[in-house]
């Protein structure tokens, strides 16, 4: 190998790391299959969980993410991350069946398209959690308010 | 033995060839050669990948689907196994390999078609829009004649020449022509 080629992966590991398998994410077609609305609820509504960010109380289905609280999770959704993902899910996932298909083994079937939005967080648990946030904060700006008066 | 089909691009796997990746759901993914394996790992889309056979399919590229596709299937259904019946299979896939290369072909030629047909008619939308950019072999045609004619009225011109006895004669001037390939006669070789 010469020197020049030996140094075109310079400052790569980065990139390596997160294709790990370790790092492995969650796939297209397995979220699709999260979609599904038996497993969404079980995702969405999973118990307390202290390993995981915000103890898996706010999870963004379409992106497989953990959040820490109500706030960041609506802030997700605005987020370019978040509709990139929407778009990549409004086209039906590649999977197994559809290389074989390309193989020509059977007809080839066309990715059918369909309209994704985002989950609604306004089920009951969560709102009702959200509020609670909600009247923490104003109770400790009322607080603050009160210890900057006095 | 069973000749597997790559997860990216679809090709085919011969035993002891590529490599398989066992997702944590069970699903296998056999990849036919590191090229393929490395795209997977960066969660390349087969589908927008340019040389993988799900691009050429969906694109529009290859013939996606026709009844010789049928043929060669997954189908779950175990057959017994009988002489005649496998006999007749192998002369029946040659049958249909033949069917399924013509038809793709043809449908490869019918779209090279319809690209010739467009080039065709962009060449003639270019020609009507920039038709003026052509200077016409009319253009100026009414102005030569009317030059050719004034050119044939003018008089041959005359010369005075004095004769060694001093007697003045008029003469007609030359009329000077181009020398023409004809009037050059061939003289053979020329040594310089």
């Amino acid at each position: 190998m010469t020197y020049k080629r030996k140094k075109y992966h310079h400052g790569d590991t980065h990139l390596k790391r997160r294709w790990r398998l370790r790092n492995r994410k969650k796939d297209l077609d397995e979220i699709d299959s999260d979609l599904k609305e038996e497993n969404a609820e079980k995702l969405l509504n999973q118990n307390v969980d202290l390993d995981l960010p915000g103890a898996a109380q706010h999870y963004c289905l379409h992106c497989a993410r953990y959040f820490i609280d109500e706030q960041a999770l609506s802030e997700h959704f605005k987020t370019k991350v978040h509709k990139r993902r929407l778009k990549a899910l409004e086209l039906e996932p590649y999977s197994i069946e559809e290389s074989e298909r390309a193989a020509g083994h059977g007809n080839f079937k066309f990715p059918s398209k369909r309209k994704i939005v985002t989950q609604n967080n306004n089920s009951d648990v969560i709102d009702k959690d959200g509020d609670v946030v909600l009247d923490d904060s104003t109770a400790s700006k009322k607080k603050k308010i009160d210890e900057d008066d006095t | 033995m069973r000749i597997e089909t790559c997860y990216f691009c679809s090709s085919r796997i011969y035993p002891g060839h590529g490599i398989q990746f066992v997702r944590n759901d069970c699903k296998i993914f056999r990849f036919c050669r590191s090229k393929c394996h490395a795209a997977f790992k960066k969660k390349k889309n087969p589908r927008k990948t340019k040389w993988t056979k799900a691009y050429r399919k969906t694109a529009g590229k290859e013939l996606a689907i026709d009844p010789s596709f049928e043929f060669e299937k997954r189908r779950h259904i175990p057959v017994k196994y009988s002489r005649e019946l496998w006999e007749k299979t192998i002369e029946a896939m040659k049958k249909v390999e033949e069917i399924r290369q013509r038809r793709s072909n043809n449908y490869i030629m019918q779209r090279l078609r319809k690209g010739r047909e467009v080039e065709w008619q962009r060449d003639v939308r270019e020609v009507q829009r920039d038709i003026s950019l052509i200077r016409s072999p009319a253009a100026g045609l009414k102005q030569r004649q009317a030059e050719e004619e004034t050119a044939m009225d003018i008089e041959p011109e005359t010369i005075e020449v004095m004769d060694a006895k001093g007697r003045r004669t008029v003469v007609e001037a030359p009329v000077m022509v181009p020398a023409m390939r004809e009037m050059v006669e061939d003289c053979g070789e020329v040594d310089l």
